[in-house]
């Protein structure tokens, strides 16, 4: 029973991986769904939370203060950016000004981070409370890891909750659909979009993070991750948030098995499954066409 | 004719340029030049057609290295290896083309990124051809044809990049003015109107894109012949961001602006980067503040600036469609 063990041991691998993705791609899809706007910065975002959350780490001492900590600054800093500069480009006819604005802002956002961290990668490892290991069917799974599968799967759960349920999600997916309407009826709209983009930014800054213990906060951490998680968004399709849920599992599974099984092309596994849907859909997998 | 005499003196002065500045300088001037001609390329998609191509590297990458790979095989003459370098990245650039116009907007711009960023995988996965991280090195640049050899100099090479440059200019300016670029315009303003007037908007945008790797692929051929190397980072998305950062800054949808835009990144980051570290902030800084105030780029202010004495009532057309006129 040694190989189911190991195939166990690899999805629940492959899980984990995914619940990071998640944390990334949920916040990049719902940014676009609710306001159409691509975040090309979201990758930087992600670097500046697992950054953030180093400091709070270091300066309290505990993992979880910087877990709460790191989302509120860096959703700070993401509504601070849509109140600044993002706001005054929403009566453009041009989509692509918002792309390369962001695009813009990451360049500014990861010399900055450069200029207050320094060029060293930024450690503190796993904390002590989940460093042990869980024996699964004779094989040792790293307690943290299950530790991500947890919490990315409440947080799912909670997201889609607070989407379906609460009177704010309620408004959310209002806002969505016909903002005018929203405008009209006497809601603040500006200021849902601006909840919205900070959500999203304080989304990604929980991977961040959470990421940090295993791949330690580094220069360029932002660049792969924005790319994996606009494949994700792509392959599940532009603004749906069960299809970034799918998304991060399919590319966290190829991501992992193609690592374990075809090294050489475990690098372009996942964009030949981003053509293979787009080819097949063009909208991803759950999107409508654009 | 205005333009006309604006191009004959241009011209003149980049021909008598090398003879003014000091040796060591040529370098850095066949650099601008390349990377000028490589983000005309780019705005034959971002400037025409309102494709923002996000993977413009792919295009500089596969012409470098293309050239690279026949002039290790085969003893060609340069710019028989630069043309067979050319032909081979239009060859890979129609399925690509095929496959990215399928969709628009941002699955564009992520389909061309992908596909950069797998040629990228790839150079690391044929690691025997393509000598992997550290790419190819040594390429030469053969006499010939008929013994001609002044290329092989520095100098001789700057003239054969401007010739290339002027010629691809000149070809571009001609294909946006026919009517095969105002079908690109009506692309640009008004996709869905176009097809209802009957045209066939995927097949332009499949040319637009096989174009502009073309032309993309000949600066990457003509880079990696005078440097002598061709390196992954050409395909990285790096190298695809900093030309679409030139084309938005020099002025999308005007051809000169973008190259004005390749030309004096160059010039900057040659200069700042000896005295500060900050380079990469000052350009994101001043490329955010463009797309912010200025998304007609430094041409398109110097243009409408100059014409706006004249024509005091039509001032204003040109922020609509910025370039359009020009």
């Amino acid at each position: 029973m040694n190989w189911f063990g190991f195939i166990l041991a690899q999805c629940l691998n492959a899980l984990s991986q995914a619940s990071i993705l998640f944390f990334i791609a949920c916040g990049l899809t719902l940014i676009f769904g609710i306001m159409r706007i691509v975040n090309f910065a979201h990758g930087v975002i992600f670097m500046l939370g697992a950054y953030v959350g180093y400091t709070a780490n270091v300066v309290t001492g505990s993992f979880l203060v910087s877990l709460v900590v790191a989302p509120v600054v860096v959703g700070l800093v993401g509504m601070a950016f849509e109140r600044t500069l993002l706001r005054h480009l929403y009566g453009r006819r041009d989509g692509g000004a918002y792309l390369l604005l962001t695009f813009g802002l990451a360049v500014v956002l990861s010399e900055v981070i450069r200029l207050i961290w320094g060029v060293q990668p930024l450690g503190t490892g796993i904390p002590d409370f989940l460093r042990g290991v869980v024996i699964i069917l004779d094989q040792p799974f790293p307690l943290y890891r299950l530790f991500l599968i947890g919490l990315g799967v409440a947080a799912a759960i909670a997201i889609w909750q607070f989407l379906e349920r609460a009177r704010p999600g309620l408004l959310i997916r209002a806002v969505s659909q016909n903002s005018e309407m929203v405008h009209a009826l006497g809601t603040d709209v500006d200021m849902v979009r601006t909840a919205v983009f900070g959500f999203g930014c304080a989304l990604a800054a929980v991977g961040g993070v959470l990421a940090a213990p295993l791949v330690t906060a580094f220069l360029g951490m932002g660049t792969s991750v924005v790319i994996d998680a606009f494949v994700i968004v792509i392959i599940g399709g532009m603004g749906s948030f069960l299809g970034s849920i799918i998304g991060s599992v399919l590319v966290a599974f190829v991501q992992v098995m193609g690592a374990y099984y075809f090294q050489d092309l475990a690098l372009a596994l996942m964009y030949l499954l981003m053509l293979l849907v787009l080819i097949i859909r063009p909208g991803g997998l759950l999107g409508k066409e654009d | 004719m205005n333009w006309r005499l604006g191009f004959v003196v241009t011209a003149a002065a980049c021909a008598v340029l090398p003879l003014v500045v000091p040796q060591h300088s040529l370098t850095i001037l066949v650099e601008a030049l390349i990377l000028g001609l490589f983000a005309m390329s780019l705005d034959l998609l971002v400037g025409y057609c309102r494709l923002y191509s996000f993977g413009h590297a792919a295009a500089y990458g596969l012409g470098a290295y293309s050239y690279a790979l026949i002039l290790t095989y085969l003893p060609l003459p340069l710019p028989v290896g630069i043309l067979l370098a050319v032909a081979v990245t239009i060859l890979i650039a129609i399925p690509i083309a095929w496959i990215c116009t399928r969709s628009t907007g941002v699955s564009f711009a992520m389909l061309t990124l992908a596909f950069a960023q797998l040629g990228y995988a790839m150079l690391f996965r044929f690691r025997d051809v393509t000598g992997g991280s550290d790419g190819l090195v040594g390429i030469p640049r053969h006499p010939g044809p008929l013994g001609i050899d002044w290329f092989q100099s520095k100098l001789g090479y700057y003239y054969l990049v401007l010739v290339c440059l002027l010629g691809s200019y000149l070809l571009c300016r001609a294909i946006v003015r026919s009517p095969f670029g105002a079908v690109l315009a009506g692309i640009r303003e008004n996709e869905p109107k176009t097809i209802a007037l009957g045209y066939n908007t995927r097949a332009y945008k499949i040319t637009t894109v096989v174009l502009a790797y073309g032309f993309g692929g000949l600066a990457g051929a003509l880079y990696a012949a005078f440097a002598g190397f061709a390196s992954p980072e050409l395909f990285f998305w790096l190298t695809s961001g900093r030309v679409l950062i030139m084309v938005i800054v020099g002025g999308a949808g005007t051809l000169i602006g973008p190259i004005l835009g390749g030309v004096s990144f160059v010039f900057l980051e040659h200069q700042l980067s000896q005295v500060t570290d900050l380079w990469p902030l000052i350009f994101g800084t001043i490329f955010m503040a463009f797309v912010m105030f200025a998304p007609q780029g430094i041409w398109g202010i110097l243009t409408s600036r100059f014409r706006s004495k004249p024509a005091a009532p039509n001032s204003d057309s040109g922020k609509e469609a910025p370039g359009a006129a020009t």
